[in-house]
């Protein structure tokens, strides 16, 4: 799956797939369920929460 | 990385308020009616035009969660950015009345004090625009 393509599924910019997988942006909870919806995995295997002093 | 269509729109935006407002308040020696509205219109040409193009040459023009959070963000800038200044401007024009630098009567005093927060007002959006575009860039 392109960028373009999970971006259309999710319903976000290209930009923005590309800033989530930077780790640039943080999602909202919607926008994250959509994104492993699109992607058949569940939510845990997108998203990792560190604590900031961890990355 | 290839720019969304909000980017390129605040890019069009800063530098057409730079083409515009920069000479006016570098290099104008006499305040006018005329002057400033004929910057007005300026701004609003060039505005025009620039966001026709770039809305013309984008396919895709859609703006999702994360354009909207820079979007407040800019405008949380911005709207920091002149209420400072115009705390700082009122404080400098009571300080000039009370020391009797400017009579109240006088209409040119009057005229450089609305140019000075009209000046305020193009440094607030130019703040609001360049945030954004930062933010852009940076991490959210």
């Amino acid at each position: 799956m392109t960028q373009q393509q999970l971006a259309d599924q999710v319903g976000v910019t290209r930009q923005t797939v590309i800033a989530m997988e930077q780790d640039k942006y943080s999602p909202s909870l919607e926008t994250a369920f959509k994104v492993a919806l699109a992607l058949g995995v569940k939510l845990e295997q997108c998203f990792q929460y560190e604590p900031r002093g961890k990355r | 990385m290839a720019l969304s269509y909000r980017e390129k729109s605040l890019y069009a935006s800063l530098a057409a308020e730079l083409l515009v407002y920069l000479p006016y308040f570098f290099f104008h020696h006499q305040n006018s009616v005329n002057k400033v509205a004929g910057m007005i219109a300026g701004i609003i040409v060039l505005q025009i035009l620039l966001q026709g193009i770039i809305a013309a040459f984008t396919r895709n023009r859609m703006t999702d969660e994360r354009d909207r959070l820079i979007e407040l963000r800019g405008y949380r800038a911005g709207y920091m950015t002149i209420a400072g200044l115009m705390i700082l401007g009122l404080a400098m024009l009571w300080f000039h009345f009370k020391a009797g630098h400017f009579p109240v009567n006088n209409g040119w005093a009057a005229l450089h004090f609305l140019s000075a927060f009209f000046g305020m007002l193009v440094i607030a959006d130019i703040t609001k625009t360049a945030t954004q575009i930062v933010s852009y860039r940076r991490a959210l």
